[in-house]
């Protein structure tokens, strides 16, 4: 009678293990994303005041100034999913990626001190969002393994939780941006 | 900064005077330490042939005039060899210092105040004893930096009430400061667990320890091979470690030969490199002039000032300018 009783406490004691490192691995994956968030919104704060300072210098490349405020737009929108959330960062990185490279063809531009110092805050915000992605990225794997993996899977399928993505860079933004063909 | 060749030729060339005298010095000092050790050994010898009965009887007593020889000839050798160091360190390591740059200083009694090297938290030990020697501080290319040898030490009581020294570390300890705003502490150390226990037993192992901040998993499966990394914060630990920093401190690693341990806290990085012996000695049983014996000192001293270039600590491309 007691072997059985402490053969149940222990299966009992290893779901409960099972459930609560899984709770945590998706809890870890929440509070990283909203770090991620917060760089994100950095980022697209700073939007406004970069177009309005090229603007009157970069007249051929209108089409792009306008694509960045429209991505600007579509992230404040109320209760867009994390799936999209990700999508347009990845279209904003390589918006703004194309914007920084055009600077460098007018030189007004470049030695003006607004610009450069808009050119750091980027710089600096591009380098904590990659931190904060590469941080969830990491948060994403050790939950999506813990839904794959024996035996934590049987739990997980019990309690409905499901993958969750990754900040990927799709194959599109990889290529090298030829400028120039941007601005036609 | 000049490069090692540069340096090398520097050594062979303009040094070589002063090379030479010192040499002569060195041979005539390696004379004087024989005789000496003779005389030494002869005398305890006589000693205890002459008190033969009290060791007969105690084995105690002949094992501390065994340790009482060590520790008398220890101290014999140091006074020495005393002069020729100090002049070896002034004639050879300080021009040489001064030819890699002539922004920083040398003293050599000095080194890194303890508490710079007990706040890197590289080890987990409390510091009974600290010594160091060799200190080089300066600024090169607008970036602060500081080295010198470190010898820390933990006072260990053994079952019969015997105290006795074990060494925490011993080797070179750089402080830099760094060219990123950080908050947090990151920690990153040999990985010893993965090598040793293959990647599943060893992550496990790491995770648990208990003595450190949160384990965190770098994205280079080359990094992750060598190095082991705790830190406060998961998303500074990754804005510290972008993967040019990782490839460049893997490769100095590599470059240094010996286990690298690297911390990040307040606004600089803490690098200590474990080569388990006193630096920028000056050789007493082999030439000066040895260009494996030469190759130690140029090689060292370009590998410690040359973490500014290695790891572009002198790029302020960021908010910290």
């Amino acid at each position: 009678m007691p072997i059985s009783l402490i053969i149940l406490g222990v299966i009992a004691l290893v779901l409960l293990l099972m459930y609560n490192s899984l709770v945590s691995k998706k809890n870890q994956v929440k509070n990283i994303f909203a770090s991620v968030d917060t760089q994100l919104k950095k980022r697209y704060d700073l939007i406004p005041n970069l177009v309005a300072t090229v603007s009157k210098y970069m007249e051929h490349e209108k089409s792009l100034l306008n694509e960045v405020t429209q991505l600007r737009a579509d992230a404040n929108k109320p209760n867009i999913s994390q799936h999209d959330k990700i999508a347009l960062d990845a279209k904003v990185s390589s918006a703004l990626g194309s914007i920084m490279v055009a600077v460098e063809n007018y030189p007004d531009l470049k030695a003006n001190e607004n610009v450069m110092h808009l050119q750091a805050s980027l710089n600096e915000i591009e380098e904590q969002i990659s931190a904060a992605r590469r941080s969830y990225n990491q948060a994403v794997t050790d939950y999506n393994n813990a839904l794959e993996m024996i035996p934590t899977n049987f739990m997980a399928k019990a309690m409905n939780y499901s993958k969750k993505d990754v900040f990927e860079i799709s194959n599109v933004e990889r290529q090298n941006i030829n400028v120039k063909e941007l601005f036609n | 900064m000049k490069t090692a060749s540069e340096l090398t030729d520097f050594y062979y060339k303009t040094l070589y005077p002063t090379l030479n005298k010192l040499e002569k010095d060195r041979k005539q000092l390696k004379h004087r330490i024989f005789i000496v050790g003779i005389i030494y050994t002869l005398t305890i010898f006589l000693v205890i042939v002459s008190l033969k009965n009290i060791f007969f009887q105690n084995l105690d007593a002949l094992i501390f005039i065994a340790i009482a020889y060590v520790g008398i000839g220890a101290f014999i050798y140091r006074m020495l060899i005393k002069d020729y160091t100090s002049e070896f360190k002034e004639k050879i390591i300080k021009p040489l210092i001064s030819e890699l740059d002539s922004n920083l200083n040398y003293t050599s009694k000095q080194h890194v105040p303890q508490h710079l090297f007990e706040n890197a938290k590289l080890f987990t030990s409390e510091i009974d004893r600290l010594n160091g020697n060799d200190f080089v501080n300066g600024e090169i290319d607008e970036v602060k930096i500081q080295f010198s040898d470190i010898h820390a030490e933990k006072r260990t009581k053994s079952a019969d009430d015997k105290e006795s020294w074990s060494t925490i570390f011993k080797g070179l300890f750089i402080v830099a400061e760094f060219n990123k705003h950080f908050n947090a502490h990151t920690v990153i150390l040999p990985d010893s667990a993965q090598s040793n226990f293959g990647d599943l037993i060893g992550s496990w192992l790491q995770s648990n320890n208990s003595n450190r901040d949160e384990l965190v998993k770098m994205d280079s499966p080359e990094f992750e091979k060598e190095f082991v990394v705790y830190s406060s914060d998961q998303i500074e630990a990754r804005y510290i470690l972008s993967h040019s920093l990782m490839k460049r401190l893997l490769s100095f690693k590599n470059k240094s030969k010996h286990p690298v341990y690297i911390s990040f806290v307040g606004e600089s990085i803490h690098m200590a490199i474990e080569y388990n012996k006193d630096l920028f000695e000056p050789s007493v049983f082999r030439s000066l002039l040895e260009y494996k014996i030469a190759m130690e000192y140029v090689q060292t001293l370009h590998l410690a000032i040359g973490i500014i270039d290695e790891l572009k600590l002198n790029e302020k491309l960021w908010s910290k300018q």
